[in-house]
């Protein structure tokens, strides 16, 4: 029997208090789950529920009575800030997630700094923070996660990323001043998220991975940034999940100095493992979305069931979930956990 | 062996952009031949930076900067290349497929193979499946290497497939896959020849499959 509200028992888990079961959510962003099964049943579709609050309010809904995940999550993407900040976006499909066409800059010393402000103005956000106003007013006790790309990612997405990250060796001080600049406005933007009504924030940096950036620049760059990022959503009272991908081994260290108040992982990472060498780290994760796309009902039910065993803090998909995911096999996971 | 090929690999190795650029220049004025100097040089000096990126001593980021360096020495050889003309390695169409724009790991790949003396060409992000049969074609390929990280996307790569099976090129490309979704049952699943895990496993799948190509 359910003890508590979703928004209590994913609250109450960011805050290490105990919790009956664990919350089995889907932050939205890069682990967006607008599958193209609901949108078919629902007439409520992408791209077009990019842009209106009307609508991605309904698909938001959709998506949660329909997956059973315990929480509402948007955007359903990860183009929000780079197009703010000047990047061409292509919206892409009911099938296929947004993706950045085009970055605005071919390396870091060639960024204009845009002034403060940019992200309250932006029609896109407007979306986003009016969807989650909605969403949380008329749902108090279901969570409604705002999902930010990582300063990382939405640089990298900013710059073109080869010579991105070739910079961050041959030129610190521009890559700094770039990063810094982006995440001052990923705060202001998570600002408004908070204020919105929005009951946790996620942040995904999937450009900042210990397999692209190694240990050294991991710590120098993501951990800084995100760093910031998530002590600023901190003074506006809010928790943080942050997500990062990829193997995980050169970077343990990092990892444990990141302020989030939940660590996401991908699926070749072991929870397990991250409880044991980070024993205060609230863990999150990690279902692989292969599994879940390409597996059946029974055998998603299975590995479900041994990350409730492994007592995993929050069940979640372990990264971004196909678009032609069965629903079937998304229900499987989220009655498992709610052991149904 | 010539010391400096051994200083040009430690060169790309280490990332050392200017110091590729000099050595490539004294390989030139000293009139060694430029395919031993591709081949213990820029060749071995990649493979060292692929043994470094597989012990997790390097990163991407390291990668890169020693694809630099590579390149830096490249554009010394290639002028002396295009009139000796030089021996076909074999011959590679790479791209990420439609729908997905992510390209570093694509962009590794590539890199590692021209570096180690294939000829390659890429044809960049969000390729459409017709377009990675058009130019194989065109290009005379021998293999067809189709990238993607997202889950969504992994799924097009069959399209590819489809489109040399339809017209009837299938046999005529061995068609290999990577990328963080993809797997070797993947690869298997939707008919494409194989499958690697990493940019120094590509390289190796790449020589092993043109080894066998002239074995026969």
């Amino acid at each position: 029997m359910d003890v508590f509200s979703p928004k209590e028992r994913l609250l109450r888990t960011l805050n290490k208090q105990k919790v009956e079961r664990p919350p089995v959510i889907c932050p939205g962003g890069m682990m967006n789950s607008a599958i193209v099964d609901i949108m078919n049943k629902t007439g409520h579709t992408l791209p077009e529920g990019h842009k209106t609050p009307e609508l991605m309010t309904a698909l938001a809904t959709d998506v949660m009575e329909n997956t059973g995940f315990e929480n509402f999550g948007v955007p359903f993407c990860m183009t929000v800030e780079a197009e703010v900040l000047g990047s061409e976006v292509n919206f892409g499909s009911l099938e296929c997630e947004p993706k950045i066409q085009k970055e605005k800059y071919p390396s870091v010393d060639k960024v204009d700094f845009l002034p403060p402000g940019m992200m309250s103005k932006a029609p896109r956000v407007g979306t986003v923070v009016d969807t989650l106003y909605r969403l949380s007013r008329s749902n108090p006790d279901i969570p409604a996660i705002g999902s930010l790309t990582g300063p990382m990612s939405t640089a990298a997405s900013l710059v073109d990323p080869m010579p991105f990250l070739k910079q961050l060796r041959r030129d610190k001080e521009n890559s700094h001043k770039v990063l810094d600049y982006v995440s001052g406005h990923l705060i202001e933007y998570a600002r408004l998220i908070a204020e919105n009504g929005a009951s946790v924030i996620s942040i995904a940096d999937p450009t900042a991975t210990g397999e692209i950036l190694g240990p050294k620049m991991f710590e120098e760059y993501a951990v800084t940034y995100i760093n910031k990022v998530v002590d600023a959503i901190h003074e506006l009272g809010l928790p943080v999940i942050v997500h990062i991908c990829g193997k995980m081994e050169s970077v343990k260290p990092q990892i444990a100095m990141l302020h989030g108040d939940a660590i996401s992982v991908d699926a070749f990472v072991s929870l397990k493992g991250i409880k044991r060498e980070i024993p205060d780290a609230t863990t999150m994760g990690n279902l692989s979305t292969i599994l879940l796309q390409f597996g059946n009902p029974e055998k998603v039910e299975k590995t479900a069931e041994l990350l409730v065993n492994d007592k995993i803090d929050i069940i979640a998909p372990a990264c971004g979930l196909s678009t032609s995911t069965p629903l079937a096999n998304i229900q499987a996971f989220t009655g498992t956990v709610k052991g149904r | 062996m010539n010391r400096l090929y051994t200083e040009l690999a430690q060169a790309v190795a280490g990332m050392d952009e200017t110091a590729a650029e000099r050595l490539a220049e004294e390989i030139v004025r000293q009139g060694l031949p430029v395919s031993e100097a591709l081949e213990k040089g820029l060749e071995a000096g990649m493979e060292e930076a692929g043994r470094l990126f597989e012990n997790e001593e390097y990163f991407i980021t390291e990668l890169l900067l020693c694809a630099d360096a590579m390149d830096a020495a490249m554009k010394v050889f290639t002028p002396l290349l295009k009139t000796s003309g030089k021996p076909a390695k074999g011959r590679i169409v790479i791209g990420t497929i439609f729908g997905d724009t992510h390209d570093i790991g694509k962009n590794i790949v590539a890199l590692m193979l021209t570096g180690a003396g294939f000829d390659v060409l890429d044809l960049g992000r969000d390729v459409s499946a017709e377009r990675f049969a058009d130019e194989a074609v065109r290009f005379d390929a021998d293999i067809i290497a189709v990238s993607t990280l997202m889950t969504t996307t992994m799924n097009n790569i069959r399209a590819v497939i489809d489109v040399l099976c339809r017209r009837g090129l299938r046999d005529r490309f061995r068609v290999i896959i990577g990328g963080k979704p993809c797997s070797k049952s993947f690869a298997d699943k939707i008919g494409a020849d194989d499958y690697s895990a990493s940019a120094p496993a590509a390289l190796r799948l790449v020589k092993r499959i043109m080894r066998e190509k002239y074995a026969e």
